[in-house]
């Protein structure tokens, strides 16, 4: 066969592997949704106050249709509904409560956001801006975009950063709900520009409020480049307040981070993420 | 003053087809030429604040209050850092240590005019700094280190070194006519980069460096005093505030704290002592003067400074605490802004049980901010040109109630008003701003040098949570463009004098009570202080 002819048969196969590709992404339809004026889409301003109603419209969606399924770009700007599922319908539907007008964000079919909604947004709007009865996770930049994972429910109560709890002079204290740990964004309450960080944190330390853990956490400086160990704040017989790790190669904790000692040999365990690694406990220097 | 050849008379002509309500804005013309009268003095030469009910300036000690004087025996000129082989460090703290509740004075001699120290501990003491003296901050990293990253490039510690002058006790001052240079952009000992070349590089990633700040002041502190100093070229934010009054009685403006006749420039110097060139936008990170950054800020003033800086001239931080706040008769150059954020969220119980949010009871009026004082930096972006700015998100957000603003006027700004509850966008949290009860009158943007046209936005965070109510009265922002207005979510009240723009957008209210008509608001600029540019620079 010369170069430039293709046969039928070749253009009927490619058609075949294109269709493939696409069904495993956005899969076919199979339910509608429908505008349900029953449906209560009142928010609460602040938690515990009353539900207001603040111009959401409800839908009820059977199968997996949703209302903000049909987003669309325009010249590089997302277009397209936010909608926050909530619950069942009278009818027994799954239900949704979305903004009325169209968006500059974008449901977005094929993000990995594990039980919940992904968006494309672009301009500075978070999807909460828009539709005040969803909550997301943070949004990751993606060329003009900012991509987020949203669901319905409220999202957890973050940490906050204190200074009472007798972290020493070269540590960050701070007070988290539950299990939760320190993000970046939760430490630069004296900071006008302070949005990477990468903390470390030590085995919790029980709070007054049996709710919350406290943590005097430290910043790293650069890692070398290799290194294995990582924060692990569940290491056994590790004490309250020393810094736990989980070291997947060689490497020991104090050779990547200088001001770690670590007197006791490492055993094997499992990371936080539950790979096999051999698990260090240590103390700030 | 006559009107020079770069005079203008836009307003007419703007205000219409933008949709202004009657009764109009009167057409008034203005100048662009900058007034010859330092921004240190007043037009009719009066003393600053002096006619002013609602503030006292303080004063300078008396010989008597003086408990020890130290002579200056290092000698430094604008050419070249002081040489640092040895430092005045343990002489100035010892005398800090000996004299609290008293007066250090650093004074020049006929042999010097400088005094070099690393960190210092600034404890009920007042430190009078006389005229002709600088104290310089030392360049040796390894002397603030705190963490281990302390000077360290590309590590995002932002805790990683001490503060140059760390403040506690009670009515701690730094006064005097004399000079604090932090020497920002002086190569450090032993290192080929500056404090701010280690800033810099941290920019693309928007990462914060662990530098000096100049002055902190530590929880606690009550009675704070900052008169009449000159500050440049800190390492990172020049002044945090965390002082109170020491009863906890906000009975007389200025107890908590008092900043008074500052003159802060940074960068002050064109290029550094090695040729390297300088500009705002290099010395990132730079503050001005910051209330609440440490802890809670309440019953300040701060009065007749110039501020020209590298980021905001003044950040009210409310990660804690800030209320009762005057900040009055200031003049502000280059800068991100006279600013309330991004930090909002904070909670504080006071003594009588009482829950204080955020910020509350914000004052500001006579104040020009000014963009063309000199250059910012061929790298600097829209956002390092901002006037009035309220800014917070939903990672960080909380009350911002009762602020007025008052008598400001505008240069050059790309964000003539920035009311935004998007500061960071990437961030999660359920840390709603909640703006409300923001007043702003006789406020006035014109436009000279600037290559952009100045924007307005007017956001609450969602339809739940409204900003407002925002009143707008006799506010002129000149020369806007087509959707240069943004507003959502907002409850805005115009009037009873005339507004030349009409806020829209989804979930905004207005209410028009405009009821006058109505001047704008006169604007003088004067000369503010700014480093003179080398042979063959034309700006």
């Amino acid at each position: 066969m010369s170069s430039g002819a293709v046969s039928p048969a070749w253009l009927g196969a490619l058609a075949a592997l294109a269709s493939l590709a696409c069904s495993s992404a956005l899969a076919e339809r199979d339910g509608v949704c429908r505008e349900d004026a029953t449906f209560d889409c009142r928010v609460s301003p602040m938690r515990g106050a009353e539900p207001i109603d603040v111009g959401l419209v409800g839908y009820g969606c059977s199968g997996s249709e949703r209302p903000d399924r049909d987003a669309r770009y325009e010249e590089r700007i997302p277009m397209g509904k936010v909608c926050a599922e909530r619950g069942a319908t009278a009818e027994g539907l799954r239900g949704f409560c979305c903004t009325a007008s169209t968006t500059s964000c974008a449901y977005d079919p094929v993000a990995a956001c594990e039980g919940g909604a992904g968006y494309r947004c672009r301009g500075a709007d978070r999807p909460e801006a828009l539709n005040a009865a969803i909550s997301c996770g943070n949004g990751v930049r993606r060329d003009i975009y900012i991509d987020y994972c949203c669901t319905g429910p409220e999202p957890p109560e973050p940490c906050i950063q204190v200074n009472t709890i007798g972290c020493s002079e070269r540590l960050t204290g701070f007070s988290c709900p539950g299990a939760a740990l320190p993000r970046g964004e939760e430490l630069p309450a004296s900071e006008s520009r302070a949005d990477y960080y990468r903390l470390l944190c030590p085995m919790p330390t029980p709070a007054s409020n049996v709710t919350r853990s406290n943590y005097c956490c430290y910043m790293p400086a650069l890692i070398p480049p290799g290194a294995s160990c990582v924060q692990n704040t569940h290491v056994p017989g590790c004490a309250a307040g020393r810094f736990g790790f989980a070291c997947y190669g060689p490497d020991t904790p104090n050779q990547d981070y200088a001001p770690m000692s670590c007197p006791e040999p490492g055993f094997a365990g499992e990371s936080a993420e539950g790979y096999p690694a051999t698990l260090y406990c240590c103390d700030f220097r | 003053m006559a009107a020079g050849p770069r005079s203008r008379a836009l307003v007419a002509s703007l205000l219409a087809g933008l949709g202004c309500s009657s009764p109009e804005l009167t057409e008034l013309a203005y100048s662009c030429d900058t007034s010859p009268t330092p921004s240190q003095q007043t037009e009719d030469g009066s003393l600053c604040g002096a006619n002013d009910p609602n503030i006292i300036e303080p004063s300078l000690p008396s010989a008597m209050d003086v408990c020890q004087t130290l002579r200056a025996e290092k000698f430094a000129s604008d050419m070249s850092p002081p040489d640092e082989t040895t430092l005045d460090t343990a002489r100035v703290q010892q005398a800090l240590n000996d004299c609290r509740g008293r007066v250090v004075k650093l004074e020049p001699s006929e042999s010097g005019n400088a005094f070099v120290t690393d960190h210092l501990d600034l404890v009920s003491v007042t430190l009078w700094i006389d005229a002709g003296v600088t104290l310089y901050a030392s360049r040796n990293a390894e002397l603030y280190q705190k963490t281990g990253s302390c000077g360290v490039l590309g590590v995002n510690d932002s805790g990683a070194c001490k503060d140059f002058i760390s403040v506690s006790g009670d009515s701690p001052a730094i006064v005097g006519d004399g000079t604090i240079d932090g020497q920002g952009g002086e190569p450090l000992i032993g290192r080929d980069y500056s404090w701010w070349q280690l800033s810099y590089a941290l920019r693309e990633i928007n990462g914060s460096i662990g530098n000096p700040t100049m002055i902190n002041l530590l929880a606690g502190t009550t009675g704070f005093v900052l008169y009449r100093v000159t500050l440049n070229n800190s390492a990172k934010f020049h002044v945090k505030i965390t002082s109170t009054p020491a009863d906890g009685v906000c009975d007389r403006p200025g107890k908590g704290f008092t900043v008074w006749g500052i003159t802060l420039l940074t960068p002050s110097k064109w290029t550094n002592s090695e040729g390297l060139v300088l500009t705002p936008s290099f010395a990132r990170n730079t503050d001005g003067v910051d209330p609440g950054t440490t802890s809670i800020a309440t019953c300040g003033v701060i009065a007749c400074n110039t501020i020209s800086t590298g980021d905001d001239h003044i950040a009210i931080k409310g990660g804690h605490w800030v209320s009762d706040l005057i900040i009055a008769h200031n003049h502000f150059g280059t800068g991100h802004g006279m600013s309330i954020g991004s930090e909002t969220y904070g909670t504080y119980k006071t003594a009588d049980g009482v829950v204080h949010r955020g910020v509350e009871r914000v004052w500001v009026y006579d104040l020009t901010i000014d963009a063309d004082s000199r250059p910012v930096g061929a790298d600097a972006v829209a956002a390092d040109f901002n006037g009035i700015r309220i800014k917070s998100d939903s990672s960080r957000g909380g009350l911002v109630s009762d602020i007025t603003f008052q008598d400001v006027c505008m240069r050059d700004m790309t964000n003539a008003i920035l009311i935004s509850t998007a500061y960071n966008p990437l961030f999660a949290g359920t840390h709603y701003p909640q703006f409300r009860n923001l007043a702003f009158h006789d406020i006035r943007h014109v436009s000279c040098m600037g290559l952009r046209q100045p924007i307005v936005t007017l956001n609450g965070f969602n339809a739940a949570l409204r900003a407002g109510p925002i009143t707008l009265d006799n506010v002129v922002i000149d020369n806007l463009g087509p959707g240069a207005v943004a507003s959502r979510h907002a409850d805005i009240s115009l009037g009873p004098r005339a507004v030349n723009f009409m806020p829209s957008g989804e979930g905004v209210s207005i209410e028009d009570r405009i009821s006058e008509a109505s001047e704008p608001k006169r604007c003088v600029f004067p000369t503010l202080p700014a480093p003179q540019p080398p042979a063959g620079w034309l700006r």
